[in-house]
């Protein structure tokens, strides 16, 4: 479904990353794991192009991507980022429906029914005429998540969701995570949350130092790494 | 005191006198007008220009802004004016109320660029991002995101540029047009040193009302605007 050849990127003379080849199947979810300041976040927004890869390729099915198609392309790439990034000017509901009413994919109508089933799934219907800043950043999260549904993307990327969370709030974003995946939705998760990596991916990639070191099931990925450096990872980790 | 009295009655019941401030006030406010009208679009523009991304095209336009904003923040208004006046729109019969508006409406074209250039890049780049990500084309990403962010971050630097634009034009007493500034002054003249006095602190009380007036708006508009903050 996404592919990746000889990805590379660097920022002025720093590789950020290295020769990345790395395949996503339909209705898999795969968990990037590894060190802060490794790459996995680059490594995700490479692939709906928020970052321009230095040299390879990145292929949507068996569409290469470029900087011509990749709007297109993007409608059916859900991202949910690491500050959330409701847009601070509109509503709860007017954040649902700005895509797919600009896009004219949904009526006005159409898409503030869609906005207000997914609101009740959520528990916050009632937040729909609130801004984002009056959100906690837990509910921010979640609208956020749902926002990506709007357009019923094909795959979604989460960028370290919980990592600006309050602990207390990690939870509840969690469990909206795992709810959309169960359906067997296919997704890319960079999270520093092992537990739940472990628990929700069907594949971990660990990159350090814009590469892929090891990849594996999560059992044998958690149970008998291969590499030192992913050894040593998880017995700090851990 | 009696006297300082009878100068104020005969201020205000002079028709000569009423008629020279209102001929001020008038021209003070046409000036004013084009001039935050001509400094706002073309501020917004040169700011769009010098925030775009970089591409072959926008080079040199990038380059004739930088230039632009550059001479007209690093001279005086006066000068500016002076330049305008007497070199630039010098042709004979040309309506000096246009000259005026042109002046300041290029000067404060600079400043207004600034601010709105801050504006634009105070919005997080988060927000463009999100758009970006939900497929949606750079106009609709600018236009429901980018601009009213950028308008609500600057509209207090601008309401101050624009109370900046209206105390400013009196310079153009200078070059002997007849604005506010100068209605204070003719009308005080030809008497002794305190007939100043009154015609100008009644042409300050003007200034001011108009200020506060407008303050007082953008104010009212900044409050509507943070509604989501």
């Amino acid at each position: 479904m996404i592919k990746t050849r000889n990805l590379k990127k660097s920022f002025d003379t720093v590789k950020v990353i290295n020769n990345i080849n790395f395949e996503l199947k339909p209705g898999e979810c795969v968990a990037v794991i590894g060190p802060s300041g490794s790459g996995k976040s680059t490594f995700l927004r490479l692939i709906n192009r928020l970052e321009t890869p230095t040299s390879g390729e990145v292929y949507y099915g068996s569409q290469l991507i470029t900087d011509k198609n990749i709007r297109l392309i993007r409608r059916k790439i859900g991202m949910v980022f690491q500050h959330f990034n409701l847009i601070n000017n509109l509503t709860v509901l007017e954040n649902l429906t700005l895509a797919p009413t600009s896009l004219r994919l949904l009526s006005d109508k159409a898409a503030e029914e869609k906005a207000f089933s997914l609101l009740r799934r959520i528990g916050l219907y009632n937040k729909r005429d609130s801004y984002p800043s009056s959100l906690s950043g837990g509910q921010q999260q979640r609208v956020a998540i749902i926002r990506a549904l709007m357009l019923d993307p094909e795959v979604l990327l989460f960028d370290e969701p919980t990592s600006a969370l309050d602990p207390e709030m990690i939870g509840e974003v969690l469990d909206l995570i795992r709810d959309v995946l169960k359906d067997g939705m296919t997704a890319i998760i960079v999270t520093h949350e092992i537990n739940f990596a472990k628990e929700v991916a069907s594949r971990i990639v660990f990159i350090d130092n814009g590469r892929i070191v090891e990849e594996g099931t999560p059992n044998k990925f958690f149970t008998h790494p291969e590499s030192p450096r992913v050894k040593d990872f998880l017995s700090k980790v851990l | 005191m009696n006297n300082f009295l009878q100068k104020i009655l005969e201020l205000f019941t002079t028709q000569d006198y009423i008629n020279s401030f209102l001929r001020g006030f008038l021209l003070t406010l046409e000036i004013s007008f084009f001039a935050i009208i001509i400094g706002l679009v073309l501020g917004t523009i040169i700011a769009l220009i010098q925030t775009a991304k970089p591409s072959p095209w926008l080079v040199i336009p990038k380059f004739i802004c930088k230039v632009y904003v550059t001479i007209i923040r690093g001279t005086p208004m006066a000068l500016q004016l002076f330049i305008m006046f007497f070199i630039i729109f010098s042709i004979r019969n040309f309506p000096e109320l246009v000259t005026a508006f042109l002046a300041f409406g290029l000067n404060s074209a600079a400043y207004t660029s600034e601010i709105i250039r801050g504006g634009i890049l105070s919005v997080d780049k988060g927000q463009t991002e999100a758009g970006l990500a939900l497929g949606l084309r750079p106009f609709t990403i600018f236009r429901k995101i980018v601009a009213p962010q950028t308008i609500k971050n600057s509209l207090p630097s601008l309401s101050n540029e624009i109370i900046t634009v209206i105390k400013e034009t009196a310079i153009v007493s200078m070059i002997g047009m007849y604005d506010l500034n100068m209605a204070a002054k003719d009308i005080g003249s030809g008497q002794n040193m305190s007939s100043y006095i009154v015609p100008m602190v009644v042409a300050a009380l003007f200034y001011l009302a108009v200020i506060y007036l407008i303050s007082f708006a953008i104010r009212k508009l900044e409050k509507r605007l943070r509604k989501h903050d």
